[in-house]
């Protein structure tokens, strides 16, 4: 099975203290780890507002991980870890590898045809020129001549 | 008077004679309806629509990221709603990955479902 990635967001309460927050992150790399995947990188968003209310809470503490892994059975396991972890108040996992895999093969379609372009511009002031390079020879050809 | 009388019932007799069988003979609506109703219309229709273009196919965008809600947030109404590609002039196919971005967006509450009063 290829390799798939997945973004993976848990917001904790905003009163979490940093350590709790780190023991989460922790035990979550430790299962991935566990069932062969991988985590591309954690980032801390931080303190943030949510955009309606969560358990009655405002204001989240955001993490943010990319996993990379062949088993998809990971992503239950640790969404099971989230659940039961009492700081977390909500997550998301998102399957990413398929779209960013259309992503480059746009981008890849789109600089062939960049790279189309100037070619198919060149022709054009090449053939004005042919046309005129038999007449300048007759001319140099009869000046030495003459 | 009588006389005068006379002439004015017969130039008004043809007159709305005329009338009549121009009214069936334009058919429904007739062209003496049609025409003060167009030249109204076209100055009516006088102001310049400016052509909306797809935000994303300028930016030359080939995905767009959930995670940034500041570049989602304009294609939600107030509310909460996600608006029509008729209001943002989104082309189809990023309006389809717009919708999927913000859905996605809504479930981990970096956009709201619908706005808290």
């Amino acid at each position: 099975m290829e390799e798939r990635q997945y973004d993976l967001i848990f917001i904790c309460r905003p009163d979490t203290p940093e350590a709790d927050i780190d023991k989460v992150i922790a035990t979550l790399e430790s299962t991935a780890a566990d069932k062969g995947a991988k985590i591309e990188s954690v980032a801390k968003w931080g303190r943030k507002r949510m955009a309606y209310r969560v358990q009655k809470l405002h204001e989240g503490y955001f993490v943010y991980m990319v996993i990379k892994t062949t088993h998809g059975e990971v992503v239950k396991e640790l969404e099971r870890r989230l659940k039961v972890a009492d700081p977390v108040i909500k997550y998301l996992t998102v399957r990413l590898d398929e779209e960013l895999k259309r992503q480059e093969k746009l981008k890849r379609h789109r600089e062939r045809r960049a790279a189309r372009r100037p070619r198919k511009a060149a022709p054009a002031p090449a053939t004005p020129a042919t046309p005129a390079a038999p007449i300048a020879p007759p001319t140099e050809q009869s000046a030495p001549t003459a | 008077m009588a006389e005068e009388n006379a002439p004015q019932q017969q130039s008004h007799g043809p007159s709305s004679g005329g009338m009549r069988s121009s009214g069936p003979g334009g058919g429904p609506g007739g062209p003496g309806g049609g025409r003060p109703g167009g030249p109204a219309k076209r100055g009516k229709r006088n102001f310049v629509r400016k052509k909306k273009v797809c935000r994303f196919c300028v930016d030359k965008a080939d995905f767009i990221d959930y995670k940034k809600a500041e570049i989602l947030a304009p294609f939600i109404q107030e509310r909460g709603k996600i608006l029509p590609r008729r209001m943002t002039g989104t082309c189809s196919r990023h309006q389809r990955w717009l919708t999927v971005a913000i859905k996605r967006a809504q479930n981990i509450a970096l956009l709201p479902f619908a706005a808290e009063l």
